[in-house]
């Protein structure tokens, strides 16, 4: 299991459209994917929970990914989260 | 026989046409509570997740024609929706919903769906609870296929209908298909509305804003719409379907007499060359742009991108769209005009009382910096192209026209240190419509590369009228000498400072207009695609001097009555049609 504390810094924040790209990626890996905000987490595979968060931009998260390609996973989302893809 | 019943709305695209009514409407569904005996209960669970399959389906039959006729920008925001209706938590949360209270599905639905769309509701972000808007879109759809209902899609209107709904949705409107639908007549809206832009652009007749259209008219009725005077006709009786056929008849000829004047270079008979050139508002139009004979763009309005999706558009989409239109016009000109609307329409939590002396178009751009930098920036990296030209809207003060450029100074050195290619030869202009940037046309003349006047906006603002409202509508006449007087000014002062002077505003694409605007000098005159065979047809028969003496004359009457009574009888009566489409 990988915990990451991430800043959003996408322009923004992680609303619908960066919302959609992150669900759309988190569902192409095995691992279970989580992010939490505000002690309030949610599955990183769900929108309609990632939405809930209202991560605007500079809204601090903590991810978490577990399971056989959690690396890969955490890579890649942070990405979209630090607005770098 | 039925009586014939005359239904009045907004004319928002010209063009007549008859047709059978297909009635477009997006039923409500009600949510009833019903117990569901356990030995029933996987059934209902079924029942549910073949409703998201059937929904699934119609999302992406409506993605993949967006995608392909306007493009994937369009479609980002079904994405979205997708990912709503497939989302593991709320399918979770219905299986669990429907098992553990032994009630219905759509009950259940329902109630997980409120749950979210109240949490959203309570967020401080406007854009989260507007977020609400799609849950609901979604959700209606998952309930009506849940209860069995067809949605009754744009897609599915067969050949020669009218097109008669309460609203189209932007998904929707973007998905009609102008081989089959005929018009176009909606309950609300008005002639900047979504369905009303798409309706231009795709040369369908449309009325809009007809109230009480729905309760009316009934699926499969014969009709007549009339989009240039703004009516439904509803049971026409033989003498009106006799009219109509004859206008249908005379507007078909006409076209055909104006044809040969597309190709045609817009000159007056003793040689002045005038540039004749589009005002479109999807880049798509470039097309008709040409076939009618364009020169070049003369105010490609960028509005479009903000009104046709959520959130504002990025720097890419926006480059994506001008590089685009830039290509498909080469070496044409191509005039970008930057954001013009009301600062509501990006921060909807902005009111203000009276929108068109308040905070919009380039007061807006101005105030948020990092806003328009993403607009300067796409239109910069479009330029490459070499034929891209930028405007500002609305400005009224010398400060702004500097301000301005200072953003765009900083936003060049910014792509210069990035080295991305841009054109540093960009001609930057303004719309002059205001009285205030009318009148000190000529100290504002040296700061930028050309004037292009917005004849609408100027003569609100000189003769203090709102011409949406019915009362004072009267008033507003843009042959007003208090008007055209201004219009002198500013071509006068574009050409003492050198800088060539356009104009851009429903004035130019009336053909009494034209020998007045020749008269007065103007270097480029830029309307509607359609109506630049008319134009052509005038001004290639018109000579500068003696324009310049009707332009004089009229520049003297009182009033706008007084200029055009004199300007029919000025107008040769070589023209057929002229005299009575003005």
């Amino acid at each position: 299991m990988i915990k990451e504390k991430i800043t959003i810094l996408n322009e923004n924040g992680l609303h619908a459209l960066p919302a959609s790209r992150f669900v759309k990626l988190a569902e192409k890996f095995k691992s279970d994917v989580k992010i939490m905000k505000n002690g309030v987490e949610v599955s990183g595979k769900s929108i309609m929970g990632i939405l809930t968060l209202a991560c605007e931009k500079g809204s601090n998260v903590v991810v978490t990914t577990s399971g056989k390609d959690e690396k890969e996973a955490m890579d890649s989302l942070r990405k979209i989260l630090e607005g770098q893809d | 026989m039925a009586k014939e019943r005359i239904l009045k709305g907004i004319a928002v695209s010209k063009g007549i046409s008859q047709g059978t009514v297909f009635v477009y409407e997006t039923k409500d569904v009600k949510v009833m509570q019903t117990l569901i005996p356990s030995m029933y209960l996987e059934k209902e669970i079924e029942r549910f997740l073949s409703a998201l399959e059937r929904t699934k389906k119609e999302l992406s039959n409506i993605k993949e024609r967006i995608n392909a006729e306007i493009g994937p920008d369009f479609a980002q925001f079904l994405d979205a929706q997708i990912l709503m209706l497939k989302d593991r938590d709320i399918i979770g949360a219905v299986k669990k919903g429907i098992k553990a209270e032994k009630k219905n599905a759509e009950y259940v639905y329902h109630g997980v769906l409120s749950e979210y769309a109240d949490k959203l509701c309570a967020s401080k972000d406007q854009y989260l609870r507007e977020r609400v808007a799609d849950i609901w879109d979604v959700g209606n759809r998952v309930l009506r296929n849940l209860a069995g209902f067809t949605h009754a899609s744009v897609i599915e209107v067969p050949k020669g209908s009218v097109l008669v709904g309460h609203d189209i949705s932007p998904s929707e409107a973007a998905l009609i298909n102008p081989d089959h639908v005929q018009g176009i007549a909606i309950e609300v809206g008005g002639r900047t509305s979504h369905t009303a832009i798409t309706a231009r652009a795709l040369e369908i007749p449309a009325v809009v804003g007809v109230e009480g259209l729905l309760a009316k008219i009934e699926n499969g009725e014969r009709v007549i719409l009339d989009g240039n005077r703004g009516i439904l006709i509803k049971n026409p009786t033989p003498g009106r379907i006799q009219f109509y056929k004859g206008e249908i008849k005379r507007e078909i000829e006409y076209q055909k007499m104006l044809s040969p004047f597309c190709e045609l270079p817009a000159k007056t008979r003793d040689g002045r060359q005038v540039d004749i050139s589009a005002n479109i508002e999807f880049s798509i139009e470039y097309a008709h742009a040409k076939k009618y004979g364009a020169m070049g763009i003369g105010l490609f309005r960028t509005e479009f991108l903000y009104l046709t999706r959520r959130g504002n558009p990025s720097e890419e989409e926006q480059f994506r769209v001008y590089n685009e239109l830039a290509k498909k016009m080469k070496p044409d000109p191509v005039i970008i005009r930057t954001y013009d609307l009301g600062g509501d329409k990006i921060f909807s939590d902005y009111h203000e009382a009276n929108p068109f002396l308040g905070w919009r178009a380039v007061r807006v751009s101005l105030d948020d910096v990092d806003f328009f930098k993403i607009q300067l920036r796409a239109i910069l990296r479009a330029s490459v192209n070499r034929n891209i030209r930028i405007m500002y809207p609305m400005i009224s003060t010398f400060e702004e026209i500097k301000q301005a450029n200072a953003i765009f100074d900083e936003v060049q050195q910014e792509l210069k240190k990035e080295k991305v290619d841009f054109d540093d030869h960009i001609q930057v202009g303004i719309m002059v419509e205001t009285p205030s940037a009318a009148l000190m046309s000529l100290q504002l003349a040296a700061h930028v590369d050309f004037f292009s006047i917005g004849s609408n906006d100027l003569t609100q603002y000189v003769l203090a009228v709102d011409r949406g409202n019915e009362r004072v509508s009267h008033l507003f006449d843009h042959f007003h000498p208090a008007v055209l007087r201004l219009i002198k000014q500013v071509i006068d002062a574009g050409h003492k400072a050198h800088i060539w002077v356009g104009i851009c505003g429903e004035l130019g694409a009336d053909p009494l207009a034209i020998p007045l605007l020749i008269g007065l000098g103007i270097d480029e005159i830029s309307m509607s695609p359609v109506a630049i065979p008319k134009a052509k047809m005038v001004l290639r028969a018109l000579t500068v001097p003696e324009c310049e003496e009707i332009a004089t004359k009229a520049l003297n009457f009182r009033g706008a009555n007084e200029v055009k009574k004199f300007l029919r009888r000025m107008i040769p009566k070589k023209f057929p049609g002229i005299g009575g489409m003005a």
